[in-house]
């Protein structure tokens, strides 16, 4: 059975030939289209509108994708796993985007960066301080002020789009780099970059950002 | 809802490191890091930083769960046949 071959006999079958490379693509791939539909089968409301057969292909499709990229980075398997983990972390990756593909098929994402920035600033700076002693809510509202200055002030003009998309609006990661022509590294860097202008301001008004933590988790 | 959203990326805010490691750089490690959190180890303190990206990251932290889930159903010998997950699908 496939899943029983040891590391070296997945990179010895593979980088074989003829009957023995076919049968352990053959294994891989069948591995690869479970890690697929095991996704899948996690986020079926990423589908909606969409029958068995069809998501099943979409599943087909993602473990064909796999498949290639597994086979293009088995030079970079280093060991420091079962073969069968970094196997499915490719599938586990395309399924992903493709799932999130469908959820979000026929948003405009122009729409949402363009219209929604307003809203932005008024959920940073919207009053949820509901039993909270004045000091604290007054507290809270310096905190929210100092979050919206640094966003409309000192991030780039790409970092508050990313943010206002994936903090605000909760589109997902890959549909942000989709919709911007990047890759994920570059959006995280982004929000990364954003976070430290945030928690470096904070800290430089005075506020440790662990009591700022409580000071709004001990609110209602 | 909202007020949840607002305190997860405070709580982002704070645990800021100058230094994170990028997405690449998590996917490469993911699979030792599931591997290692599965054999009874914790990952974390052998991998500080994939941590801490996974705790900053919804997507690499969604597929770390899922890569951990599968492997785990593979480890115990309990993986659902390609047909079997097709059922489960309507």
């Amino acid at each position: 059975m496939s899943t029983t071959r040891t590391n070296e006999e997945w990179l010895h079958d593979l980088n074989a030939s003829g009957a023995l490379q076919e049968a352990a693509i053959a294994d891989l791939r069948d591995l690869l289209l479970r890690a697929a539909l095991y996704f899948f089968s996690r986020n079926l409301g990423d589908f909606r509108g969409l029958n068995g057969d069809e998501i099943t292909q979409r599943a087909e499709d993602c473990a064909q994708d796999a498949l290639i990229a597994v086979l293009k980075h088995l030079p970079d398997f280093r060991g420091d796993s079962k073969f069968t983990t970094w196997a499915y972390k490719f599938a586990i990756n395309i399924a992903m985007m493709t799932s999130r593909r469908e959820r979000w098929k026929g948003v405009s994402l122009d729409e949402i960066a363009s219209s929604e920035e307003s809203n932005f600033f008024e959920w940073i700076m919207q009053d949820k301080s509901d039993g909270a002693v004045p000091e604290q809510s007054a507290m809270q509202g310096e905190v929210r002020s100092i979050i919206q200055d640094v966003i409309k002030h000192d991030l780039t003009d790409k970092q508050r789009h990313v943010v206002s998309m994936m903090i605000f609006n909760e589109v997902p990661m890959d549909e942000v780099v989709r919709h911007l022509g990047t890759n994920r590294n570059a959006v995280y860097k982004m929000l990364h970059d954003a976070r430290r202008k945030i928690k470096s301001s904070l800290q430089a008004r005075g506020f440790q950002v662990s009591e700022m933590l409580s000071l709004f988790s001990t609110s209602g | 809802m909202k007020r949840d959203r607002f305190e997860r990326w405070l709580r982002r805010i704070y645990h800021t490191q100058d230094e994170e490691i990028s997405c690449s750089e998590c996917f490469d490690a993911m699979a030792h890091f599931v591997e290692v959190e599965l054999s009874g180890e914790d990952p974390v303190i052998k991998m500080p930083q994939v941590k801490q990206h996974l705790d900053q990251c919804p997507a690499c932290h969604e597929e770390y769960e899922t890569l951990r889930d599968l492997q785990r159903l593979e480890n115990e010998d309990e993986l659902p046949s390609a047909d079997d997950l097709q059922d489960l699908i309507p």
